[in-house]
C-alpha cells in the first residue's frame, strides 16, 4: 500500500493585483495547515476571505505569492487530475454530451479505451444512464452538478476539492447530495476539502471544520468534529458545534 | 397505478404501454391543439394546393393564346410544361410519402407538407402571373423581361457556357472563401489568445474593417496583372476579415472557468485551444463564416462584373452587352439557385455543429 497522503500548506500567502488602483488584495496571509488522507475538511468563512483562493492554490490553478504547498513532500506545480476540483457552477462543456463530459479527462490523456467501463459505472451511480446523450443545456441544475461531480470523481483523485458544490441546489436535493458525497468519501477515503457557506453542512459532513477570517484571509480555528456518521442535525452536540462556529463567524464580521 | 387498473379491466393495455414510450412525434402532437374535422379537411386541401396550382399554371399556359407579336417566337413550348411538371412531380412524390408515413403514425412529414404547401402554390401562381404579363399579353417590355420559356430556351441553348461559368464562379468563390476562412481562423484565434498578435492585427482590422472589400477592386485591377489572382485576394480578404473578427470575439469571450475545469481534468497546451477554446467559440466562428460567405459572394460578383473574364457575373454583363436578355436572366436564375444552395448548406452545417446550444429543437 502507498503511504498515506499528506497535504502541507506552509506559510502560504496569496496577493492579487487590483485592476483599477495600484494596491494589492491580500487574499490569504500566512496559512499553515496539514491535512491527511481520509480527512473531510469543511472550510467556512465570510465571503471574500479567500476560501476559493485556497482551493485554487491546492488545485494548482494559481501559484502562491509566498510559501509553498506540498503533497507528500512534493511541491504542487500546476493542476493534475489527482487533485480534482468541483466548482460552484457545474462548468460542464456545453458542446459535449453527458457521456463526453464524463470521458473528457480520459480523452485528454488518451486512455479512454481502457476506461470505458468507468464511464458506464459512474453513469449508473449518478442515475443518468438515460441522459448520456443529452447536452448540459437539457439538464436540471442538480443533474448538471452531479455530472460535474462525477466528471471529477471518475479520475479517482487523491484530493477532492469542492467549492460550494451544492450552493445552487434546493434544500432537498442538497441533503441527498450531501449523503451521496459522504458515502462516496467513506468508501474511497480520499482527502476532501469542501468550501461551504452553510455551517450545518460543514458540521454534518466534515471531520474537521476550518474557520477562516477575512482581510487578510487567515485560518482562525480548526475544530475537529467528534461525532459518528451519519450525524444527527438536531443532537445537542451538533447544536453546540454550530453555536461555537457561528460565534466565531459573527466575531469576525464585527471586527 | 393507473396502468394496473386498466390491466385488470383488460382494456387499454396497449395504450398504457405505448404512452410510456413517447416518441418525439407523439410529443409534438400532444402539445398541439386538437384539430376540428373542418380544420383537418382544410389542411388536406392545402396540402394538395401545389399540385392544383401547377395544373392551373399549365392550363393557363396551354389555353390562353399568346400575344400576337410572340405567336411564332415561342419555340419549344413544351419545355415550360416540363419545367412546371418536375417540381410538381417532386412535390407529389413527397406528398404521397407523407401520406404513407402519416398512416404509419409518423405525422411530421405531412405537417411539414401542409406548412410548405401555401408557399409552393403561390410560387406556381406567380410563374403563371409572369407568363400572363409577358408571353400572353406583352405588358412587360420584351426583350428586357422575357417570358419563362424564353429563359429556359436560352439556358438550354447555351448550357455549355453557362455550366463553364458556373464552374469558374464556384471555383473562385470557394478557393477565395476557404483561403479567407483558414487565414481568418488562424489570425482570429491567435488574436483572441495573444495580446501581442492582437496589437498588430487590430489596427488592420480597425482601419480596413468598415470598407467593403469590393472597393479595392479597381486598385487591384491596376496593380495585379493577373485578375483572377486579384479577385481571389479580394474574396479572401473579405472572408478573412469577417472570420477574424468573429473568432477573436469568440475566443476572448470563452468562459475562463471552462479552462480551469479542463486543466483540472488534465488538458494541456494545445488541447486547451482545440478541445476547449475553439469548440466554445464555435457559435461566433460559424457566425463569422456565414458573414464571410455573404461578403465573398458580393466580392465575387463585383470582380466578375468588373474584369474577370469568366464566371456567371461576367456571363451576365456579357449577355447584357449583346442584348441577350434571356441569357442574362438565365444566368441570374442560376446565380440565385447557387447562392441559395451555398447559404443553405452553410446553415445546415451550422445547425448541426451547434445542436448543443438549445438542445433538441
Ligand atoms: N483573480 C483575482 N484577481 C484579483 N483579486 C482576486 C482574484 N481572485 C480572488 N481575488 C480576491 O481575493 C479575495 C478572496 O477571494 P475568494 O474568491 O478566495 O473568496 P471566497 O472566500 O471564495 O469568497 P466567497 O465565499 O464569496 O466565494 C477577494 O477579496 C477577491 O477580491
Ligand atoms: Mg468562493
Amino acid at each position: 500500500m502507498a503511504e498515506a497522503l499528506v497535504l502541507k500548506i506552509d506559510g502560504v500567502s496569496k496577493s492579487f493585483a487590483r485592476v483599477e488602483t495600484n494596491d494589492i488584495t491580500n487574499a490569504l496571509e500566512n496559512i499553515n495547515l496539514e491535512l491527511h488522507q481520509g480527512e473531510f475538511i469543511s472550510l467556512v468563512g465570510t465571503s471574500g476571505c479567500g476560501k476559493s483562493t485556497m482551493l485554487r492554490l491546492i488545485a494548482g490553478l494559481i501559484t502562491p505569492t509566498y510559501g509553498q504547498l506540498t503533497v507528500n513532500g512534493k511541491k504542487i506545480e500546476g493542476p493534475s487530475p489527482d487533485r480534482g476540483m468541483v466548482f460552484q457552477q457545474p462548468t460542464l462543456f456545453p458542446w459535449q454530451t453527458v457521456e463526453q463530459n464524463l470521458s473528457f479527462s480520459f480523452r485528454m490523456r488518451n486512455n479512454y479505451g481502457e476506461n470505458k467501463d468507468k464511464v458506464e459505472r459512474i453513469l449508473k451511480v449518478i442515475g443518468l444512464e438515460n441522459f448520456r446523450r443529452d447536452y448540459p443545456a437539457q439538464l436540471s441544475g442538480g443533474m448538471a452538478q452531479r455530472v460535474a461531480l462525477a466528471r471529477t470523481l471518475i479520475c479517482s483523485p487523491e484530493i477532492l476539492l469542492l467549492d460550494e458544490p451544492l450552493g445552487a441546489l434546493d434544500a432537498f436535493t442538497r441533503m441527498n447530495m450531501q449523503d451521496e458525497i459522504l458515502s462516496m468519501w467513506r468508501e474511497n477515503r480520499q482527502l476532501v476539502v469542501m468550501v461551504t457557506h452553510d455551517v450545518d453542512e460543514a458540521i454534518y459532513m466534515g471531520t474537521k471544520v476550518v474557520v477562516m477570517d477575512a482581510h487578510p484571509g487567515r485560518v482562525k480555528a480548526e475544530i475537529p468534529i467528534e461525532l459518528d456518521y451519519p450525524r444527527n442535525r438536531s443532537s445537542s452536540q451538533f447544536v453546540e458545534y454550530r453555536n461555537q462556529i457561528l460565534d466565531m463567524l459573527d466575531y469576525g464580521a464585527k471586527e | 397505478m393507473n396502468t394496473e387498473e386498466r390491466n385488470k379491466e383488460g382494456i387499454l393495455v396497449e395504450d398504457a404501454k405505448s404512452a410510456k414510450k413517447l416518441t418525439r412525434d407523439m410529443l409534438a402532437e400532444l402539445e398541439q391543439k386538437e384539430k376540428s374535422p373542418a380544420r383537418r379537411a382544410l389542411d388536406f386541401f392545402i396540402s394538395v394546393c401545389p399540385m392544383l396550382a401547377a395544373a392551373l399554371a399549365a392550363a393557363e399556359y396551354i389555353y390562353v393564346p399568346n400575344f400576337e407579336r410572340f405567336v411564332s417566337s415561342n419555340v419549344n413550348p413544351e419545355r415550360y410544361l416540363i419545367f412546371l411538371a418536375v417540381p410538381a412531380a417532386i412535390y407529389l412524390f413527397f406528398w404521397l410519402h407523407a401520406l404513407v408515413r402519416y398512416r404509419m403514425g409518423q405525422k411530421k412529414y405531412y405537417w411539414n407538407a401542409v406548412h410548405k404547401a401555401p408557399l409552393y402554390s403561390v410560387l406556381f401562381l406567380a410563374l403563371s402571373a409572369l407568363d400572363l404579363l409577358t408571353l400572353k399579353s406583352g405588358k412587360l417590355l420584351y426583350p428586357f423581361i422575357p417570358w419563362v420559356n424564353d429563359i429556359i430556351n436560352a439556358a438550354i441553348g447555351d448550357w455549355p457556357n453557362l455550366l463553364k461559368s458556373c464552374y469558374y464562379s464556384l471555383e473562385l468563390l470557394f478557393k477565395g472563401y476557404f483561403i479567407g476562412v483558414a487565414a481568418g481562423l488562424l489570425t482570429g484565434i491567435a488574436c483572441g489568445y495573444s495580446e501581442r498578435v492582437n496589437y498588430w492585427i487590430n489596427p488592420i482590422v480597425k482601419v480596413l474593417g468598415p470598407i467593403p472589400t469590393a472597393t479595392w477592386m479597381p486598385l487591384i485591377m491596376i496593380i495585379v496583372p493577373n485578375l483572377h489572382a486579384g479577385a481571389l485576394f479580394i474574396i479572401s480578404l473579405g472572408t478573412w476579415f469577417a472570420v477574424t473578427l468573429a473568432s477573436r470575439t469568440g475566443i476572448q469571450n470563452v468562459d475562463r472557468s471552462l479552462f480551469d475545469a479542463a486543466r483540472i481534468l488534465g488538458a494541456k497546451g494545445h488541447q486547451l485551444v482545440f478541445r476547449v477554446a475553439i469548440p466554445s467559440a464555435m457559435p461566433n466562428i460559424l457566425q463569422g463564416m456565414t458573414q464571410g460567405m455573404s461578403s465573398a459572394c458580393i466580392s465575387l460578383m463585383v470582380a466578375e462584373m468588373m474584369g474577370v473574364e469568366a464566371g456567371l457575373g461576367w456571363y451576365m454583363t456579357w449577355a447584357k452587352s449583346w442584348a441577350l436578355y434571356n441569357r442574362m436572366f438565365a444566368a441570374l436564375v442560376v446565380l440565385v439557385v447557387i447562392f441559395n444552395a451555398v447559404t443553405n448548406a452553410l446553415n445546415a452545417v451550422k445547425k448541426h455543429a451547434l445542436r448543443w446550444q438549445n438542445g433538441v429543437k
